[in-house]
């Protein structure tokens, strides 16, 4: 048989399993993606955000110093440098802090260092040489001061921290803008992606339920017909993977099944015709050899002299040989063919078989005790035929008494158990089984009259009824017969 | 002329100067004093920043690294940060230097005695002169040839006679320089004059637009070229005579070796009273930048 990996289930099954799983891993990696930016992107704005305070700061310092200077220039007054001091002091750590903060545009870290070499020049060129002036000669500070050196050193470094703000707003906006669009894209592709899972997940349902959960409930189905005894049953065989191997090992079963089958029928048939026939066949012979008989006694029986008894042994033979032929018969076509089911009272049933024994139970002075009995689904002349059979035993076997016999049933979970008991011999429960085999005798025709086929053919026509039959005794005491019979029709 | 034989006693003088004072020992240069730079600071006008670019140039055509700093302010504040370490060299007047920042009133005899003198003082603070400039200057007042035909002035002495107060365009330091309104009211007993404080430069529009009646100019501006603006005679000899000397800070002096003096030294020799002013020309009368106008100079010169 080809086999490529391809066709697996295995394989299918694995191969859909990773495609999904790829799917939703990459669904969520676009997920987190997304998140990510977004967070960047506020930390960026963030970030630009305390870049613009700590330049705020560093511009306010710048200015603080100037005023200051000015301040002390014209007054002499220490007071107005005190907060120039303070500021000289702290904008080398704001300067830090601002090209620390600002964003990595090298643009932006060029201005920032621009703006540091100009602030260190104003305060090394300007306000502290000025600071130093104006201790030691204020008039000389004073007329420095007027040409406004320091305003246009500190007028430029604005003009730059404008630009430089500006600029950091920009650059902030953009990549808030840029991360706000890939966020939202990746957020597209992630919820698309996760759209696209359930899908394939559905898809991966129907596949499964098409390819594996179908075809297995299929055969599931043909399994039980065939159980049911259809045996003609068969399921399509016609792929090529694990589904198609079961398909052919279901079909392989059936086909040996029903050849079984087909063979047990014809040799049964084969039996049937064999039987039908020899007991046809018989019956000429042993009617040729009973009419003999009588001739021979009639003309010659008076010449026989003593030799009638050996006729009689003949004519016995030839009765005993007759009815085991009909017994044959009888068994041989016990339980075959179609059953006729309907509806059956089993009161009737026991009446009718009560009248075909009517002459039996009062030679035997038997009496009969019938209990209140159901209905149940079956055909008639059998069911009769086994409480036949069966009152007609319970009477048989008795040990000279007269028998006392008892119809009753019961319901069994969703059957009816019936039984028949009597109060004879009884035998030993070894025997149980054995006795529902056909021909099988616990006694000899001596003592008790029969072929021994009776139970045989009730065990049969239970059996077709689909139900069982059995029996428990007590040597001695007796034996209570026991068969179950469905309640409804099958 | 008083002056140009000054200039060229000067002139010797410096070369003299240049070649004897050199008794610093110098160091070979190491790799830190090699990519430090040069920090040169100009003061607050057009013949200061052309020095500056003419320093600095060369020294970069050397192969030093450089940090110009221009237009930091008067003698006054550009010699504070000198001193207080935020620069390594400026171009000085040796008169201004000795009179506003040594403060010395009395004129020294000579511009080598001036020269000697402004050396020792710088010299007290780390600091010492490189060769002086060919060149000089000196400041003067300068007025309108009407105003001085009206007024009949031919000295400074005849600002006096004026009833009224003179008004003098000016820089913002004039004020409280000796070589201002201080000298004037001491040497020449003037009282009626008074300072409009203009940037360096601007005095010139000023005059000719009636808003002052004199200006204090500098007798190396370009702006002087072909006006015919009387400059009052300074008899009594306020306005010192001034060459131009780099000051320098000795440590830079360490760091760099005597290459750097060297380097300094023959541009200084260069300037002569007549490029100056040339110089001075191209960028106030003809717009050109101080930078290019210095280009040109070094590469006709070969220093560059």
């Amino acid at each position: 048989m080809r086999r490529t990996l391809r066709t697996r289930i295995t394989t299918r099954v694995v191969a859909l399993s990773v495609t999904g799983s790829l799917l939703l891993a990459t669904a969520l990696v676009l997920l987190i993606v997304a998140v990510a930016g977004q967070r960047d992107a506020s930390r960026t704005a963030f970030r630009s955000q305390e870049a613009l305070t700590a330049g705020s700061q560093l511009e306010k310092s710048l200015i603080t110093i100037e005023n200051g200077l000015r301040g002390y220039v014209a007054s002499g007054r220490e007071r107005f440098l005190a907060p120039a001091t303070q500021a000289l002091a702290s904008y080398p750590a704001e300067l830090r802090a601002l090209t620390r903060l600002l964003s990595e545009d090298p643009g932006q870290q060029r201005l920032a260092r621009r703006i540091g070499g100009r602030i260190e020049d104003y305060v090394t060129l300007w306000a502290r040489p000025l600071i130093a002036l104006a201790r030691a000669r204020p008039p000389a500070a004073r007329s420095v001061v007027i040409t406004g050196g320091g305003r246009e050193r500190l007028g430029a470094i604005r003009a730059d921290f404008a630009r430089l703000f500006e600029r950091e707003r920009n650059v902030a906006r953009a990549r808030e803008e840029r991360a706000e669009q890939r966020s939202s894209l990746a957020i597209a592709f992630g919820v698309g992606g996760l759209g696209l899972v359930f899908v394939v997940a559905a898809g991966i349902a129907l596949y499964l339920r098409r390819a594996i959960v179908r075809p297995v409930v299929t055969v599931a189905h043909a399994t039980g017909r065939l159980a049911e005894g259809q045996l003609s049953v068969r399921v399509p065989a016609d792929r090529e993977d694990e589904i198609g191997d079961l398909a052919r090992g279901f079909n392989a079963m059936a086909d040996s099944l029903e050849s079984s089958q087909v063979e047990l029928e014809r040799s049964n048939r084969e039996l049937e015709q064999f039987a039908s026939v020899t007991s046809h066949d018989l019956q000429a012979p042993l009617s040729t050899i009973s009419m003999y008989a009588e001739l021979l006694e009639r003309r010659h029986g008076a010449d026989l002299d003593g030799g009638t008894s050996l006729i009689d042994g003949i004519r016995d033979a030839t009765q005993q040989a007759r009815t085991l032929i009909r017994d044959l018969l009888e068994y041989s076509r016990a339980g075959r063919g179609q059953l006729r089911v309907e509806a059956v009272s089993i009161e009737t049933v026991v009446e009718t078989a009560l009248e075909a024994l009517a002459g039996d139970i009062e030679e035997a002075g038997a009496q009969v005790r019938v209990g209140p009995l159901p209905v149940v689904p079956g055909e008639r002349t059998n069911l009769s035929r086994v409480f036949q059979n069966l009152v007609g035993n319970a009477m048989k076997f008795t040990d000279g008494g007269p028998p006392e016999v008892t119809i009753g049933a019961e319901p069994d979970g969703r059957a009816w158990r019936f039984w028949v008991s009597d109060n004879g011999i009884g035998m030993d429960p070894r025997h149980a089984e054995r006795i529902f085999e056909p021909f099988q005798r616990l006694h000899g025709e001596e003592d008790y009259a029969g072929t021994g086929i009776g139970l045989a053919v009730c065990a049969r026509i239970v059996e077709q009824h689909g139900g069982r039959i059995w029996v428990t005794t007590d040597p001695g005491k007796g034996s209570v017969f026991s068969f179950t019979l469905s309640a409804q029709e099958a | 002329m008083r002056s140009s034989a000054i200039a060229a006693v000067a002139t010797l003088a410096a070369f003299a100067f240049t070649a004897c004072s050199d008794d610093e020992p110098t160091k070979p240069e190491d790799a830190g004093g090699a990519s430090r730079p040069v920090r040169i600071g100009t003061k607050d006008f057009t013949e200061q920043f052309i020095l500056g670019e003419l320093y600095g140039q060369a020294l970069r055509a050397k192969g030093f690294r450089v940090e110009l700093k221009h237009d930091i302010g008067s003698s006054e504040i550009i010699h504070q940060a000198l001193a207080g370490g935020g620069l390594d060299m400026y171009p000085e007047y040796v008169g201004v230097l000795l009179s506003e920042i040594a403060g010395r009133r009395e004129r020294p005899r000579s511009p080598t005695a001036a020269y000697r003198a402004a050396r020792a003082f710088e010299e007290r603070g780390g600091f010492t002169l490189l060769a002086m400039t060919p060149f000089s200057d000196s400041n003067a007042l300068a007025v309108k040839p009407e105003f001085a035909r009206r007024h009949r002035l031919r000295t400074i002495a005849d600002l006096g006679r004026i009833s009224g107060t003179v008004q003098i365009g000016a820089p913002p330091e004039f004020r409280t320089r000796f070589e201002g309104l201080v000298g004037l009211a001491e040497r020449y007993g003037l009282d009626n004059l008074k300072a409009r404080p203009l940037a360096i430069g601007k005095q010139y529009r000023a005059l000719e637009q009636g808003e002052v009646d004199a200006a204090r100019i500098s007798t190396t501006d370009g702006q002087l070229a072909g006006r015919g603006y009387v400059l009052l005679k300074d008899s009594r000899g306020l306005f010192a005579s001034q060459h131009v000397a780099p000051v320098i800070s000795r440590r830079s002096l360490r760091t760099h070796g005597r290459r750097l003096a060297a380097a300094i030294d023959a541009v200084s020799r260069r300037l002569t009273t007549r490029a100056m002013r040339e110089m001075n020309a191209a960028v106030d009368e003809d717009g050109r930048s101080p930078s290019r106008v210095a280009d040109a100079f070094l590469r006709r010169e070969r220093l560059k």
